[in-house]
């Protein structure tokens, strides 16, 4: 079996770095910080651990119902989603983890963009 | 520079928060700069209570009086991020004044760990709990194609070597008019019926130690003896197949379709082993898996034929009729005079 993203970049050593990084990047922004103004803190490190673990094909995978069902309430413009492509990238290069390898967490967080961004009615 | 000063200096850049309560007031009469950086206001020091309305004021107090540390924690939100810090109040011990020094640890990155952690661990023990689940499944699928034996020999190196098991008894069933039945019904209710009837003959067999080894269509091949060895393995293929064609028969009372079975028994040696390496099946081979086929097609509805080999060995309990082609009829003795 191909060994996963995860398993590749040292598992949950690394993971649990990455993730305290593009939480505390994500609460910095300007774009992207309000959307975890009323969230406490264990939900945002829950959230941030499975998002990043399942990006990298660690343990955590979420049907795309889960996905769509968890951010329902949330008002997620494209640039929002832009944004957070944005960080994603920059947070893994600083992790030293390939450009051929961010490409392929960022291309599989893109196939689920329709699931969390409103589609807009004016281009 | 005075040392006051320069202690004042380094009081203020160090990165945990320091205060210095008067503990008659509870005013605050000094901050560092990380401190006002937590429980930042422009405006004078303040008051213990103006700034940590659920500290327990009295606990404090009494603590304090004793000369004991107090410890509280406290969480908040600067900006966005949600702020732990360890407060640790202790009275200072010179001066005629009643003064706390209260130092403020940043524990944050700890609770933003403690909190993955927590996030990791359910979500690696969830999917521990699917994965056993999985394997479970797994053999237990594995355990309906091979005895446990050989699948313990297959978990442990790969391969199951063939094995000579000697002696067992073998049994062999079918249908008689299969044909018809499959052709006047349909396909689902047929398997539905056939997974009913093995069921149930597994049940049985299970009672007398004898374990299916194979089905295939209409044809279900037991074994007795394999892999674990009985010293009774005649008797114990006897008795299911009596029982076999007893289970049938009162199947047949209150079903739609009527079985009509046939069986043939023999006893020796067979080869037992897993064959093929994509799809493993466990099978048993030899004259004696033959012979009891053989014995099948000789025989008529709803009855057991064998030969003198395996009719010498049970001779309690039942009877064995001879034949003209020279095998032998097996009936239970009891049944001699009931209905059967």
């Amino acid at each position: 079996m191909e060994k996963t993203l995860f398993d590749k970049y040292g598992g949950f050593s690394t993971v649990s770095r990455i993730v305290l990084t593009l939480y505390d990047r994500l609460l910095e922004d300007d774009d992207l910080g309000p959307f975890f103004d009323d969230v406490d803190l264990p939900g945002i490190i829950d959230h941030q651990t499975k998002f990043v673990s399942s990006l990298m094909g660690g343990p955590a995978s979420f049907g795309d119902d889960h996905i769509a069902r968890a951010h329902s309430h949330l008002t997620i413009n494209p640039h929002h989603f832009d944004r957070l492509k944005d960080l994603v990238t920059e947070v893994l290069a600083d992790f030293d983890v390939d450009p051929v390898d961010i490409e392929a967490v960022v291309g599989a967080f893109e196939a689920r963009r329709p699931l969390l961004v409103e589609t807009p009615n004016v281009d | 520079m005075s040392i006051e000063a320069i202690n004042e200096q380094l009081l203020r850049a160090i990165g945990v928060g320091v205060a210095l309560i008067d503990l008659q007031t509870l005013e605050v009469r000094f901050r560092n700069d990380t401190f006002d950086g937590w429980f930042a206001s422009d405006g004078p020091p303040g008051t213990l209570p103006d700034l940590f309305p659920d500290l327990e004021l009295e606990t404090l107090r009494a603590d304090l009086a004793q000369d004991k540390t107090f410890n509280a924690e406290l969480s908040f939100k600067l900006r966005r991020r949600t702020m732990t810090v360890a407060m640790e109040f202790n009275r200072a011990v010179d001066a005629g004044e009643n003064i706390a020094v209260l130092v403020c640890q940043n524990i944050t990155r700890i609770k933003e760990l403690e909190s993955m952690i927590d996030a990791y661990s359910m979500m690696v023990e969830r999917n521990t709990h699917e994965i056993k689940r999985e394997k479970e499944q797994v053999e237990r699928l594995l355990l309906n194609m091979m005895p446990r034996a050989a699948y313990e020999e297959y978990k442990t190196f790969g391969v199951v070597s063939p094995r000579l098991f000697d002696p067992v008894s073998v049994l062999a069933i079918d249908f008689i008019g299969f044909d018809d039945v499959l052709s006047k019904h349909d396909p689902g209710v047929i398997v539905s019926e056939l997974n009913d009837i093995y069921s149930g003959f597994d049940r049985i067999g299970a009672q007398f130690s004898c374990q299916r080894i194979r089905t295939n269509g209409d044809s279900y091949l037991a074994v007795s003896g394999v892999p674990d060895p009985n010293q009774d393995h005649a008797n114990a293929v006897a008795q299911s197949a009596i029982r076999f064609l007893r289970f049938l028969e009162r199947r047949n009372a209150s079903h739609p379709i009527r079985w009509v079975a046939r069986i043939g028994v023999a006893s020796g040696s067979v080869l037992g082993s897993v064959v093929g390496s994509q799809n493993y099946i466990y099978d048993v081979f030899g004259e004696t898996v033959s012979g009891a086929l053989r014995h099948r097609g000789a025989a008529g509805d709803m009855s057991i034929v064998t030969d003198a080999a395996f009719a010498s060995l049970v001779q309690n309990g039942f009877e064995a009729t001879a034949r003209e082609d020279g095998l032998f009829g097996l009936i239970e003795r009891t049944e001699q005079a009931g209905t059967g």
